[in-house]
């Protein structure tokens, strides 16, 4: 946003990043903070039209919930950015998956205790009150300035998350990937929230309840699928696409690259997830013997050329492959 | 029926579910249903029937009148309320527990007694709009309102409209 923020040169550590990512690096930044602008004009408007209703209470939680991750995201890329020291060897790459598990863990709880709150106002059968407001002198029913309220904010969530989605998968940012995807649904909690509120206007007072247990339910499901993959991270899982739903491609490129250099034998490699870059292990058998410096350091320029997300790799020249080490070789020998 | 279209299409694409939604006020509104509408049916009742007030002594809002009709602001508020409906007013005098308690079971349509904004009952009655601010013994602003059953949102607004009509002055 501002003049200094443009001319900062982006890093992931030691990693000094491409021209495009650089490039995505900075759009992202811009992005989170429209959507934090955003948010603070949702969540300021939802407020004030809220009232009585359990599903505009349900939508302002999750805009006020929605701050966490772009927050989250710009706190992580600051604190990435910083060079490994003697204390932090391995750099402060996992600031991602922390503030990853920061949010899931805040829409988790948070969803709960919605979901709770929607179901027993449900089964207490409460009837939401919804009157006039008087708004510049007119006299108009709440409820239409929260169907208006409420589609206001299902716009622009929709086209941020449209726009960081891409960037998140350039960038293997899970916290921006998380953002975008929370951004992306939110017009279901416009839409939801729209009908519980018409629903009280044509007098089915349980339609808020349900409206709201709607909203609450994605709440908590968002909370459960960002824990699950921000956990698995933290504990060291093979490195998966940034959406966690296969491994990631780099795996199999970097044993693949391995195995073209005419000099190995075989090679396997175990890859985890830092957060942005990953640390690779890679082991090595030469076709006869001990491999020489120059083989080693080929073996090693070949594997960081991949991508910039390689860089912190270490080669490791073997006899035999480590099984234990290695236990995907258990089923792919 | 209508509202279930809006519902089941909201994995469609958001243009949409919001035509949709559209769509199902349109035919509701054809079909002759007024926003918003009373789940329990209050305003119809008391339109041409009774209103049945439930009144708290809270001078000079509310004052009770041993045996008889009670009077003060509030109380002419609510006739007049009452005669715009071609509605005849029951009264029901007794401590705002008590009146709440009946207001929740459906005994009473409306209580008064001199309640403001920031009243207690909020969570067991709708609370109408401040029809008038007057300044509280510490110097604040407080509006004044009244206590209509939870939900009843056509009777509400309806009051509601008489209320700010006319612009009532502080006492």
């Amino acid at each position: 946003m501002t003049q200094g923020a443009v001319e900062q040169s982006f890093r992931f550590g030691n990693t000094e990043l491409p021209p495009d990512a650089r490039d995505a690096a900075r759009k992202a930044k811009r992005l989170a903070w429209l959507t934090i602008a955003f948010l603070v004009t949702a969540v300021t408007l939802v407020y004030l039209v809220m009232g009585s209703s359990q599903a505009m209470k349900a939508a302002w939680a999750e805009d006020l919930l929605s701050f966490i991750p772009p927050i989250a995201f710009l706190v992580a890329l600051r604190v990435t950015g910083r060079v490994p020291s003697e204390k932090h060897p391995y750099g402060y790459h996992r600031s991602v998956g922390i503030g990853h598990l920061v949010a899931a863990t805040a829409l988790l709880t948070m969803g709960a205790f919605l979901v709770f709150d929607s179901v027993s106002g449900l089964l207490a059968g409460e009837h939401p009150p919804v009157g006039l407001i008087v708004v510049l002198g007119h006299e108009i029913w709440s409820g239409w300035l929260m169907v208006i309220v409420l589609a206001y904010t299902c716009v622009p969530a929709v086209l941020l998350g449209r726009a960081k989605m891409p960037l998140a998968e350039q960038l293997h940012d899970r916290v921006l990937h998380a953002d975008a995807d929370m951004n992306k649904a939110d017009w279901m909690t416009g839409v939801g929230g729209i009908v519980g509120v018409l629903g009280i206007g044509v007098g089915l007072w349980w339609a808020d309840s349900a409206a709201a247990l709607f909203i609450s339910a994605s709440i908590l499901h968002d909370g459960v699928k960002n824990l699950r993959s921000a956990v698995a991270a933290l504990m060291d899982a093979r490195a998966t696409t940034v959406d966690g739903s296969e491994p990631h491609p780099l795996g199999g490129a970097i044993d693949e690259t391995l195995r073209g250099l005419e000099w190995v034998g075989s090679a396997a490699s175990r890859v985890r997830d830092q957060g942005h870059v990953f640390h690779v292990e890679a082991f090595v058998v030469a076709r006869d013997g001990m491999p020489t410096q120059e083989q080693l350091q080929q073996a090693w320029d070949a594997v960081t050329d991949l991508d910039w997300k390689v860089e912190d790799l270490v080669v490791v020249p073997v006899d035999e492959l480590p099984e234990e080490l290695l236990p995907g070789l258990r089923r792919h020998p | 029926m209508t509202s279930n279209v809006a519902m089941t299409t909201t994995t469609g694409r958001p243009a949409v579910t919001a035509a949709a939604a559209v769509l199902a006020l349109g035919v509701l509104a054809g079909c002759g249903v007024t926003v918003p509408t009373d789940p329990d049916g209050t305003l119809d009742r008391v339109r041409g029937g009774e209103l049945r007030v439930g009144v708290s002594p809270h001078e000079p809002w509310t004052v009770p009148v041993p045996d008889g009709t009670p009077t003060g602001l509030e109380v002419d508020l609510v006739e007049g309320f009452a005669q715009s409906l071609d509605a005849d007013v029951v009264w029901t005098t007794g401590g705002e527990e008590e009146l709440v308690g009946d207001l929740e079971r459906g005994a009473l349509d409306l209580v008064v007694g001199g309640f403001t904004a920031s009243s207690p009952w909020t969570s067991k009655a709708a609370v109408t709009v401040s029809y008038v601010t007057v300044t509280d013994p510490d110097g604040k602003p407080e509006g004044h309102v009244m206590l209509t059953p939870m939900g009843e949102n056509a009777f509400l607004v309806e009051l509601e409209r008489y209320l700010l009509d006319q612009e009532v002055q502080a006492p």
